[in-house]
């Protein structure tokens, strides 16, 4: 599913990821963890095509993604759903409209993607919500709305950057438990994250970073 | 269908929310547009004042004195064959007279000490062209000069070279002008455009995270771009049609030019219809020029 081999990646001559090899199966939960500064966000960046690396190959679902033309970046990413810290709603449109994009810039037509809007949103538990605008939401509401819109695509890989990182323990239970459910259904999560209790929820594979350097890799594959 | 909704919804979105960078954005591609205008509102007016005096532009050809009549009428049929000829009128040397009794009937009298008609008979020449050019009508003149049968042709030479020159000048500075005022607006469009791209960078940002490709997240933007030189054509074309019907007015009432009104013209639909598109095509341009730069380094 997604496999790397050597990749390194500099920014202006700082190393942030040196010369890591791993590889996720479908359907796995794999735990990015490690201080700040580790190479966590970079990793995912790579994965999803916003960054290149200096070195290595990186393929996802057999397509090398180091060799991705830039024009195709865009299609690369909509088999992905991507989950950031700050939630990046559209702030003046309602929660049907912000899960909708993914579809409409697919070109699906309305009922069609009418009836996979109310699905994801039903799988975070804001069917109730859709009619409201995405800036009057709560910052727990926000990123459920966020992970609605990764997963209208069904995609395939969920990829998530510190996405209770803005949410108190009792909200970060609720989200992690979300993914988890995700998870589930099949869908390859990569999460990065902080927060023990989150890694210790979804009791996942556990990739520990430091200083661009892959120390460890624990937990059974599935 | 979606999409096409979606896309005029950003785009008045855009245009709604960014107000004072829109207003901006139609004044000043209207009054680059109307400065074009102008100059093209002077030079339509020019070409078809050019073309009614041209149409009196005539070329007068006088025969021997001794020609017979039958000679007279051989040289028309003979001159009539020129493709650059139009039409002949043969006046006689009897026509000739009785225009000038007929024009100045206070001094017919002047000539009736004189035996015979002093008037010559001529021919006058109709081109076919309203604004022909110096050399075909220089060979013309120099083919009749030497028919033995013609003792004098007449034309003013200098009034039509001038003319011509005066075009030549007229249509390169058009050209000039016109790319000036073009590379203006663009920028200015450009810039207000590029306004739009700062303040919604987020949403930009949200919409490569979700897979937008940059001809999906661009198209609002050239939409918004089209409406600000469209409208802006439109407001130009408002301008110049008022100033125009002041001008018309104010000429009209001081009676400066006698015949003002009915000499000049405002643009016909056609030019109307080219100018708003020229601010369309103006504004999207504008727009693509400042996306090529901000896309190119961004992923
Ligand atoms: N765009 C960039 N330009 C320059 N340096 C960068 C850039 N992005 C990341 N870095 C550097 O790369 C290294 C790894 O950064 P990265 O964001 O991957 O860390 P992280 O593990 O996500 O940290 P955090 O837990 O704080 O989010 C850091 O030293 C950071 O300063
Ligand atoms: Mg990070």
């Amino acid at each position: 599913m997604i496999q790397l081999f050597h990749v390194t990646k500099y920014y202006e001559g700082c190393l942030a990821l040196s010369d890591i090899s791993l590889r996720i199966e479908k359907g796995e939960c794999v735990l990015l963890t490690g201080p700040s500064g580790a190479g966590k966000t970079s990793l995912l960046k790579l994965i999803f095509g916003s960054e290149h690396p200096d070195d290595g190959q990186i393929l996802v679902q057999n397509r090398n993604i180091a060799r991705l033309r830039r024009a195709d970046v865009p299609y690369h990413r909509r088999t992905m759903g991507f989950v950031l810290q700050d939630f990046k709603l559209l702030p003046h449109r309602t929660v049907f409209e912000n899960v909708a994009l993914p579809l409409i810039i697919r070109g699906l037509s309305s009922f069609e993607s009418r009836r996979k809007v109310i699905e994801a949103l039903r799988a975070v538990g804001m069917e109730h919500k859709q009619p409201m605008l995405a800036s009057v939401l709560s910052a727990g509401e926000q990123q459920r709305a966020c992970i609605a819109r990764a997963i209208v695509n069904s995609p395939i890989i969920l990829l998530a950057d510190e996405p209770t990182g803005n949410l108190d323990p009792q909200l970060t239970t609720e989200i992690a438990e979300l993914f988890k459910a995700i998870n589930a259904r099949g869908t390859t999560v990569m999460m990065a994250t902080h927060n023990r209790q989150v890694v210790e929820q979804l009791n996942g594979r556990v990739l520990r970073l430091d200083c661009g350097h892959l120390l460890s890799d624990q937990g059974a594959y599935t | 269908m979606k999409r096409l909704w979606y896309f005029l919804r950003e785009a008045y979105i855009s245009l709604r929310t960014h107000r004072a960078s829109t207003v901006i954005g139609i004044i000043t591609t209207a009054f680059t547009l109307s400065s074009f205008g102008t100059f093209l509102l002077l030079y339509h007016n020019v070409h078809n004042l050019i073309g009614r005096v041209q149409t009196n532009i005539q070329i007068i050809v006088y025969p021997n004195d001794a020609i017979e009549p039958q000679q007279l009428q051989g040289l028309k049929n003979a001159i009539q064959t020129e493709p650059a000829i139009d039409s002949v009128q043969v006046i006689s040397k009897h026509d000739a007279l009785k225009d000038f009794k007929h024009q100045f009937p206070d001094e017919a009298h002047l000539l009736e000490g004189l035996g015979k008609n002093p008037f010559p008979a001529s021919l006058i020449l109709n081109l076919t062209e309203t604004i022909p050019s110096t050399d075909m009508v220089s060979n013309l003149v120099n083919r009749l000069q030497q028919n033995p049968n013609i003792e004098r042709v007449r034309y003013n030479r200098a009034w039509i070279e001038r003319l011509s020159l005066v075009i030549t000048y007229m249509e390169i500075g058009a050209l000039i002008i016109g790319g000036v005022l073009a590379l203006a607006s663009i920028t200015i469009i450009a810039n207000t455009v590029q306004l739009a791209f700062y303040t919604r960078q987020e949403e930009i940002e949200i919409l490569r995270l979700i897979g937008g490709t940059n001809l999906f997240i661009s198209i609002p933007y050239l939409i918004e771009g089209g409406v600000i030189g469209g409208l802006g054509g439109g407001l130009a074309l408002a301008f110049l049609r008022g100033g125009f019907e002041f001008f018309k007015h104010k000429t009209h009432t001081l009676s400066v030019i006698g015949g003002f009104s009915s000499i000049f013209e405002f643009f016909p639909f056609s030019l109307s219809l080219i100018l708003i598109c020229g601010g369309i095509l103006l504004g999207c341009v504008g727009t693509l020029t400042s996306m090529y730069g901000w896309m190119r380094f961004r992923l």
